[in-house]
C-alpha cells in the first residue's frame, strides 16, 4: 500500500515552469532487515528539451528515483511520499490506470541492459508496435509501419526485415537502438535513460549518445540521463545532479559542477575517472571506503566516513549534523565546508590531479 | 526443425537400443526361472527342459536378445502360439499373449487416465498457480500455497483408498473405477475414470500450482516484464503476454517429462483403482516373473519418455525463439 | 506386506509346487452351507467314496435357491489356464467347475461332508484288481455345448492330449501310471497329434473307458476328479489356443474372455441337470472381473453397493487390515465365510543336519506357535497344527504327541531339559527365512524362544523368489525353515508321500526335511496299495503318528481363509478342497 503524504501545497520556487518537478521525494522499502531509505527528501526539476544527468554510485538512489517517477515500485513493499509533477499532473498516488496511460506515452524509459530488458519471446517489431498500439489505438499494420519508421530513425539497417527479428538476433548496440526506438515510439515528452550505454563498447556508446541528442533536438524531449560516468554527462547534459545515499549532494549546470565541483564526493568521482587530457603518471584515486547501508545511515553527513576533509569543518558538525543542499537555486552542494574552503581545496588539491 | 527431428530420432533409437540391451541383461540376472513358473506342481526335468526349450531359455542370452531384437522388425514365429507380426516384442508364456497385442490392449487405459487427469491438473494447477502469483503475499496466495503443499505431500496410496471410500464405497456418489473404451461408451468412459482422474490430478494439480506460482513469480521480477510495465502495458497483458510466456517454457518442459512418465504407466494409481493399464501390467509381470512382458513394458515406457523428451525440446523451441534446433 | 500375502507371494513365485496353490481334493466343507462359522477347531469330516445312486443328478438344492440373474465375481488375477490339461492352480480349478466336467467329482452333502461321486461316469469308478485296472461307464444324456454326445472316445482323447508337449503345467499322475514312466512318459507316448494311439486306455464301446495302469493305484478315482483330467473334444481342440476358450461340457459356456479384464459365462443349453450330481446352476450369467486388489475387494464387499451386492470372490480373502472390523460387525458376519484350506504350514527341520531326535523334539517343544501366528494374522491365519496330515484328509486322526496345544507359546523348560539330557545344550540352529518384513519379525520371535530353550540361533535371510529352490537342495546349509503343503486330493498319498517319503528325496523335490527312514517309506508304499478307503485312511493316520513320534519336523498351522460376499447372494459356500469360495450353489436372492 502506498502511504501517500499530502503533496506539498507550496509550489517550489521556479518549479511551476518546469516540465518535471520532483519535490521532497522519499522512497522507502520495507525489508526483513529494516526500512531502506532509498531516496530521502529529493527535489529537482527538468525543463523541456533539456537533459538532466544524475550521477552517483550504485545504490545512491538514481534508479529508484526514476522508477518512482514511472510508478513502477511495488506498492506492497514500498512507501513513496512527496510530489512528482509531470506537466502539472501529480503522479504520486495517481491511480494505476492513469499511470499506464502516461507510461510509454508521455514518459518512457530506456533500460540499462537491453538483452534482459527486451522480451526474448517477442519480435522487436511487436515490442515497439505494441506500445504504439496501446497508446494510439493504431492498427497492427500502422503499428508495424511505425516500428519500421522508428527503427529507421534510430539507424537500424534494413529495418523492414529486422523488424521481425528477435532481440537475440541483434547486436548489443542495435538492441539498445531498438530499445530507444521503443521508448520514443509515442514521442514522449520525458525520457528516462537508465545507464543506456553501460553495457556497450565505447564507439557504440558515443553513437547512442549522439542519437539521443539528435532525437532530443528533433522532438524537444526532456531527458533524465542516469549514469555513474561523468564523461557521458559532460557530453550530453545541461544540468547535473550528484546523488549520494538517496540524497542530492551537488547540483548545478554541467559546466558548474564539472569545472568547479564543490562537494568532496564529486571530487572523488572526478578523481577516480580516467581523463585523456590529464597528466600521465598520476594514479587514479577511487573514493575510499564503500557506500553506506541505507538501512543504517551514519549520523550527520552520510559521506563523513569516506570524507578526507572532516577535520576542516569547525565543531565536528560532519558527524552530528546533516548538511542541507544549499543554496536553493543554482549551483548547490550539501557540505559543511565553507564555500571558501571548497574553492581552496579544489584548486590546491583536486584540480592538479584532474589536469 | 526437420534436421533436428531426424537427428534426435536417430539418437533416440541408439538410446533405446542401449536401454533394451541393459533391460535384457538385467532381467536375465533375476534369480527366478520363468520356465519353472510355467511348470506344474510335479515338475519333471523333462517338462522343465521342454518349457525351457519352447521359451528359448536354453539359448545364450545374446542370441535371445538378437531374436527379440530382430523380431521387432521382421516378426517371429512362436510355433503353436502362432506368428507374431512386426513390430513383435515377443510372446508372454504367462499370459499366453503376444506382447505387442497386450501392450496395444493396455495402452488406451493408461492414455485415458493420463490425458484426462492431465487436462484437469493443467487447468487447475496452472490456474491456481497464476492466481497465487497474481495475489502474491495476499490471503488467496497463502491459502492456495498451503493447500497445494498439503495436497502434494499426499500419496496416491493414501488419497486413492480415501477417495474410493468417501466417493464410492460409503456414499455411492461416483461410479466404481473401470475402463470402458471411449469409442464404445463415452459416458461410461468418463464416469468410470472420474475418481482416478480426480485423485491423480489432485496431487499433480498441487505440484503444478507450486511450479506455476514460483515460475510466474520469478518471471514477474524479470527485467523485460518491468520494461513492459514501463511501456504502459496493462497488468493483465504484462501477466499473460509476458510473464506467462516466460513461465510457459518451464511448465511445458516439466509437463512433457511428466506426461512421458505417466504414459509409461501410473503404477500406483492403476493398482489402487484396479485399472488394467501399462502400470498394472508392469507390476503383474514382475510379480509373475514374466520376463518378456517386463522387457516389453520397459521398452514402451522408455520410448515414451525418450519421445516426450524430443517433443519437449521441439515445443521449447516454439516457445522460446532463442532456442535454435539443429 | 502382511503375513498371508507374503506367504501367498512366496507361494505364487515358488515353482515346482505352487505347493500351497495346488488343486486338491477335499473332504469337508468346513464353512459348509451355513455361513459365518466360528473359528473353533474344526472336527475332521469324512470324505467317502459314493455309490452309483450318489452319482445321479440333479445336485442337492440349498434352501431358498432360485434360478436367474447375473452373479459377479471379483478377483485380483485372471485365470492363468482354462485348458483342463493345464490346470493345477486352485482358482483355475474352481472356475472350471462351471464348464469342464470329468469322470469323477466331489458332491457336498447337507451335513458338510463330501463324497467322491461319478460326474460324467455313472459311479466313482470300479476296479477289480486292487487299483491296477479302472473302469468307468459314461452316463446317458451327457453332451457338449454344441449338443453332440460325450463319448468314451472323447474321454480317451482328453487323456492322450495331456502327453502333448504344449501341456506343461497340469498334473502328471495318470500319464506316469499309464506308461510306468514318471519322468519320461512323453517318450513312451508323444500325444495324439502324430496319429498314435495310447493302448493303455481302452474304449470297448461308446460308453465305457478302461484304464490299465502298470501298478496298483487304489485312489486313482480321486485323481480323475482333478480338473487336470477334465475332458476336451477332439473336434474343438485348438491345442495351444484352447487355453483361452475351452469348449464347455458343464452348465455354462464362455461367451467372452478378455485377458486380465473379464470372463463372461452364459448358460449352456445342452447341459442336463439330471446328469449332474455336483453342479447347481442357478444364475443365468456370470460376470468375472480381474485386477481388483485385496483392499479394494474387501471394501467393496463391506460397502455392498450396486452390482457388488451380487458379487463373490473365488480367491480374495478379507484384507488383514480389515479383519478386526469385519469380525466386529454383526451385519458382515452373516456374509462371511471362514474355513480351513487344504494348506498346512510346517517348520521343516533338516534331518540330515539335526540327527538327534531329542534335539528335534526340543525344537518342537520350544517353538513359539502362538507368537508366530499372531504376527501373521492371529486366529484368522489358521489353527495350530499338531499332525502332518491336514484334518481334511481321509483317515485323519487328531493327536498331539508333544503337547503343542497345551503350550502353544512354547515350553522352554521342557526343551532345555531335553537338550541337557542329550548333552546338546548350545546347539546352533541356522534358520533360513523369506526376507520380508513379516518374516523378519517372525524370525525374531523364533530367535527369542529358541535361545530361551538353550539353542544358539543364526538367521539367514533368503530371496523370496528363490526361497523354495534354496531349501529344496539336499545339501542346504540350514537347520530350520518354513514351508507349506497342500494335498492334490485328500488322501494320505498326496498329503504325506511327496513330503515325507525318503525314497522320493532329490534335489528340488518336496521332501524339504530330508527325512529318510526306509521303514516309513515301506509303510507308505504299502499304504498306497490298500484298496479299502477306510483301511487306507487308518494306515496313513498311523504313519502320521509315527512321523510325530520321530519328531521329524514342526507342524505349525492348518491355514484358514476368511472371505466376504455380497448380500444379494445365497448359497455361497466355502470349498475347503481348494480353499476358495465355491460357485456351485450360488444363487441371486
Amino acid at each position: 500500500m502506498t502511504t501517500q503524504a499530502k503533496p506539498e501545497e507550496t509550489a517550489a520556487p521556479g518549479g511551476s515552469s518546469s516540465f518535471l518537478s520532483v519535490r521532497d521525494l522519499s522512497v522507502r522499502f520495507r525489508t526483513e532487515d529494516g526500512v531502506v531509505r532509498a531516496v530521502d527528501n529529493l527535489s529537482f526539476e527538468v525543463e523541456r528539451g533539456t537533459t538532466l544527468g544524475i550521477v552517483g554510485e550504485s545504490g545512491s538512489g538514481k534508479s529508484v528515483t526514476n522508477l518512482a517517477i514511472l510508478g513502477l515500485h511495488n506498492p506492497a513493499n514500498s512507501e513513496i511520499t512527496g510530489s512528482i509533477k509531470l506537466a502539472g499532473q501529480e503522479l504520486v498516488g495517481a491511480p494505476n490506470k492513469e499511470l499506464e496511460k502516461l507510461r510509454g506515452h508521455t514518459m518512457s524509459m530506456i533500460f540499462q541492459d537491453p538483452l534482459t530488458a527486451l522480451s526474448p519471446f517477442h519480435t522487436i517489431g511487436a515490442q515497439i508496435g505494441e506500445t504504439y498500439r496501446k497508446h494510439t489505438g493504431a492498427s497492427k499494420k500502422e503499428a508495424r509501419d511505425r516500428s519500421i519508421e522508428m527503427l529507421t530513425k534510430v539507424g537500424i539497417p534494413q529495418p523492414t526485415t529486422r523488424v521481425d527479428d528477435f532481440p537475440h538476433q541483434f547486436s548489443g548496440g542495435m538492441r539498445q537502438r531498438a530499445m530507444i526506438a521503443m521508448s520514443l515510439v509515442c514521442d514522449p515528452a520525458l525520457v528516462i535513460a537508465d545507464e543506456p550505454t553501460t553495457a556497450l563498447d565505447v564507439t557504440v556508446q558515443a553513437q547512442i549518445l549522439d542519437l539521443l541528442k539528435e532525437l532530443q533536438q528533433e522532438m524537444g524531449t526532456a531527458i533524465i540521463l542516469i549514469t555513474h560516468d561523468l564523461g557521458v554527462v559532460a557530453k550530453t547534459a545541461k544540468d547535473i545532479m550528484v546523488m549520494y545515499a538517496g540524497r542530492a549532494v551537488e547540483r548545478g549546470t554541467v559546466r558548474e559542477v564539472l569545472k568547479a565541483p564543490q562537494h568532496p564526493y564529486t571530487w572523488g568521482l572526478l578523481s577516480s575517472m580516467p581523463n585523456l587530457t590529464g597528466p600521465v603518471g598520476v594514479p587514479l584515486r577511487p573514493v575510499r571506503g564503500t557506500p553506506p547501508s541505507l538501512i543504517n545511515l551514519p549520523t550527520g553527513c552520510p559521506f563523513n566516513p569516506r570524507c578526507d576533509h572532516l577535520e576542516q569543518v569547525i565543531g565536528g558538525k560532519c558527524t552530528t549534523e546533516r548538511p542541507p543542499l544549499a543554496p536553493e537555486a543554482g549551483h548547490a552542494t550539501a557540505c559543511h565546508l565553507s564555500s571558501g574552503q571548497k574553492q581552496e581545496i579544489f584548486i590546491d588539491q583536486i584540480q592538479p590531479r584532474l589536469g | 526443425m526437420l534436421r533436428f527431428l531426424v537427428r534426435r530420432s536417430l539418437g533416440a533409437l541408439v538410446i533405446l537400443l542401449i536401454i533394451s540391451m541393459v533391460t535384457f541383461a538385467l532381467f536375465f540376472a533375476i534369480p527366478a526361472d520363468p520356465a519353472r513358473l510355467s511348470c506344474g506342481k510335479v515338475c519333471t526335468p523333462e517338462n522343465l527342459a521342454l518349457i525351457r526349450h519352447s521359451m528359448q531359455l536354453d539359448q545364450p542370452v545374446p542370441l535371445q536378445f538378437w531374436h527379440w531384437f530382430s523380431g521387432i522388425f521382421t516378426g517371429r514365429d512362436f510355433g503353436g502360439a502362432g506368428y507374431c507380426n512386426a513390430p513383435c516384442f515377443g510372446y508372454s508364456y504367462v499370459k499366453q499373449e503376444m506382447i505387442t497385442n497386450t501392450l496395444i490392449d493396455r495402452f488406451p487405459t493408461t492414455l485415458s487416465l493420463t490425458v484426462g487427469s492431465a487436462v484437469i491438473f493443467l487447468i487447475f494447477g496452472i490456474g491456481t498457480g497464476m492466481l497465487a502469483a497474481n495475489k502474491q503475499g495476499k490471503p488467496a496466495d497463502k491459502i492456495a500455497s498451503s493447500a497445494s503443499l498439503i495436497a502434494s505431500s499426499l500419496q496416491i496410496y493414501v488419497a486413492g483408498p480415501l477417495a474410493l471410500w468417501a466417493l464410492v464405497y460409503s456414499t455411492n456418489w461416483l461410479q466404481l473405477p473401470a475402463y470402458v473404451p471411449i469409442t464404445q461408451d463415452p459416458i461410461g468412459w468418463f464416469t468410470g475414470l472420474l475418481v482416478p482422474w480426480l485423485v491423480l490430478s489432485l496431487i499433480w494439480t498441487a505440484n503444478y500450482t507450486r511450479m506455476t506460482r514460483s515460475s510466474m513469480v520469478e518471471q514477474l521480477s524479470e527485467d523485460y516484464v518491468r520494461t513492459a510495465r514501463a511501456k504502459g502495458m496493462s497488468g493483465r497483458s504484462v501477466f499473460l503476454r509476458y510473464a506467462w510466456r516466460g513461465a510457459m517454457g518451464t511448465i511445458v518442459t516439466v509437463f512433457g517429462i511428466d506426461l512421458g512418465v505417466l504414459l509409461g504407466g501410473a503404477i500406483i494409481t492403476e493398482n489402487t483403482f484396479g485399472l488394467q493399464g501399462l502400470g498394472q501390467l508392469s507390476i503383474d509381470s514382475i510379480r509373475q516373473s514374466d520376463l518378456s512382458m517386463m522387457v516389453g513394458v520397459t521398452m514402451v515406457a522408455a520410448t515414451l519418455i525418450v519421445v516426450s523428451n524430443i517433443v519437449v525440446d521441439a515445443a521449447y523451441a516454439l516457445i522460446d525463439p532463442r532456442i535454435r534446433l539443429a | 506386506m502382511n503375513a498371508r500375502k507374503s506367504r501367498r507371494l512366496a507361494a505364487a513365485v515358488m515353482v515346482v509346487g505352487a505347493l500351497t496353490v495346488t488343486t486338491a481334493c477335499s473332504s469337508a466343507h468346513s464353512g459348509g452351507a451355513g455361513a459365518g462359522t466360528d473359528e473353533s477347531k474344526v472336527a475332521a469330516t469324512t470324505v467317502a467314496v459314493g455309490t452309483a445312486a450318489d452319482s445321479t443328478g440333479p445336485a442337492i438344492a440349498p434352501a431358498g435357491a432360485k434360478k436367474g440373474g447375473t452373479v459377479n465375481m471379483i478377483d485380483r488375477d485372471d485365470f492363468s489356464h482354462l485348458d483342463p490339461a493345464q490346470v493345477y492352480l486352485n482358482t483355475n480349478s474352481e472356475v472350471s467347475l462351471l464348464f469342464t466336467r470329468g469322470l469323477t467329482g466331489y458332491k457336498t452333502l447337507p451335513d458338510g461332508s463330501t463324497k467322491l461321486v461319478g460326474d460324467l461316469a455313472t459311479d466313482s469308478g470300479t476296479t477289480t484288481d486292487g487299483g491296477k485296472t479302472w473302469k468307468f461307464t459314461l452316463k446317458d444324456g451327457v453332451k457338449w455345448q454344441d449338443g453332440t454326445a460325450i463319448t468314451s472316445a472323447d474321454v480317451k482323447y482328453s487323456i492322450e492330449r495331456t502327453f502333448a508337449p504344449f501341456i506343461k503345467s497340469g498334473p502328471t499322475y495318470i500319464q506316469s501310471w499309464l506308461t510306468g514312466s514318471p519322468d519320461k512318459y512323453r517318450e513312451a507316448y508323444p500325444g495324439p497329434y502324430s496319429g498314435q494311439d495310447l493302448p493303455s486306455v481302452q474304449t470297448p464301446d461308446a460308453k465305457t473307458v478302461i484304464y490299465k495302469f502298470t501298478d496298483v493305484h487304489p485312489d486313482a478315482n480321486f485323481t480323475f476328479a482333478m480338473t487336470g483330467y477334465g475332458i476336451v473334444p477332439k473336434a474343438q481342440d485348438t491345442k495351444d489356443q484352447y487355453d483361452k476358450k475351452p469348449f464347455s461340457s458343464g452348465p455354462y459356456e464362455i461367451v467372452s474372455h478378455v485377458t486380465d479384464k473379464s470372463l463372461d459365462l452364459e448358460r449352456n443349453p445342452n447341459w442336463d441337470a439330471s446328469t449332474d450330481p455336483i453342479r447347481n446352476a442357478y444364475p443365468d450369467k456370470w460376470h468375472m472381473e480381474f485386477g481388483v486388489q485385496i483392499d479394494q475387494s474387501t471394501q467393496r464387499f463391506m460397502a455392498d453397493n450396486g452390482s457388488d451386492k451380487d458379487a463373490f470372490s473365488f480367491h480374495e480373502t478379507v484384507a488383514p487390515s480389515f479383519v478386526d472390523q469385519v469380525k466386529a460387525d454383526p451385519k458382515l458376519k452373516s456374509r462371511t465365510l471362514n474355513g480351513l484350506t487344504p494348506f498346512t504350514d510346517y517348520y521343516f527341520i533338516n534331518n540330515t543336519r539335526i540327527k538327534d531326535p531329542k534335539v528335534r523334539e526340543a525344537l518342537i517343544r520350544a517353538f513359539p506357535h502362538q507368537q508366530t501366528r499372531q504376527l501373521q494374522g492371529g486366529t484368522s491365519y489358521g489353527d495350530f497344527a499338531t499332525t502332518y496330515m491336514s484334518p481334511l484328509t481321509l483317515g485323519y486322526e487328531a493327536s498331539d504327541v508333544f503337547d503343542t496345544l497345551k503350550s502353544p507359546a512354547g515350553d522352554p523348560v521342557a526343551a532345555k531339559k531335553l537338550l541337557t539330557d542329550a548333552n546338546a545344550l548350545g546347539t546352533t540352529i541356522v534358520y533360513a527365512y523369506n526376507n520380508t518384513p513379516i518374516q523378519q519379525s517372525v524370525t525374531e520371535a523364533i530367535r527369542v524362544a529358541l535361545e530361551k530353550a538353550g539353542f544358539k540361533f543364526v538367521a539367514k535371510p533368503l530371496d523370496a523368489k528363490t526361497y523354495y529352490d534354496a531349501i529344496a537342495l539336499l545339501n542346504n546349509p540350514y537347520d530350520l525353515y518354513w514351508g507349506g503343503w497342500g494335498a492334490d486330493w485328500p488322501t494320505g498319498y498326496t498329503s504325506l508321500q511327496p513330503v515325507w517319503d525318503g525314497a522320493a528325496m532329490a534335489d528340488g523335490a518336496s521332501n524339504y526335511a530330508h527325512f529318510n527312514d526306509p521303514a516309513v517309506s515301506k509303510e507308505m508304499a504299502d499304504a498306497v496299495k490298500i484298496a479299502d478307503p477306510v483301511a487306507q485312511g487308518k494306515a496313513w493316520a498311523a504313519i502320521d503318528k509315527e512321523l510325530q513320534q520321530k519328531a521329524v519336523s514342526i507342524p505349525d498351522v492348518y491355514q484358514r481363509s476368511m472371505s466376504l460376499y455380497g448380500s444379494g447372494l445365497g448359497g455361497v459356500t466355502f470349498d475347503s478342497l481348494q480353499g476358495l469360495q465355491s460357485p456351485l450353489n450360488i444363487f441371486v436372492k
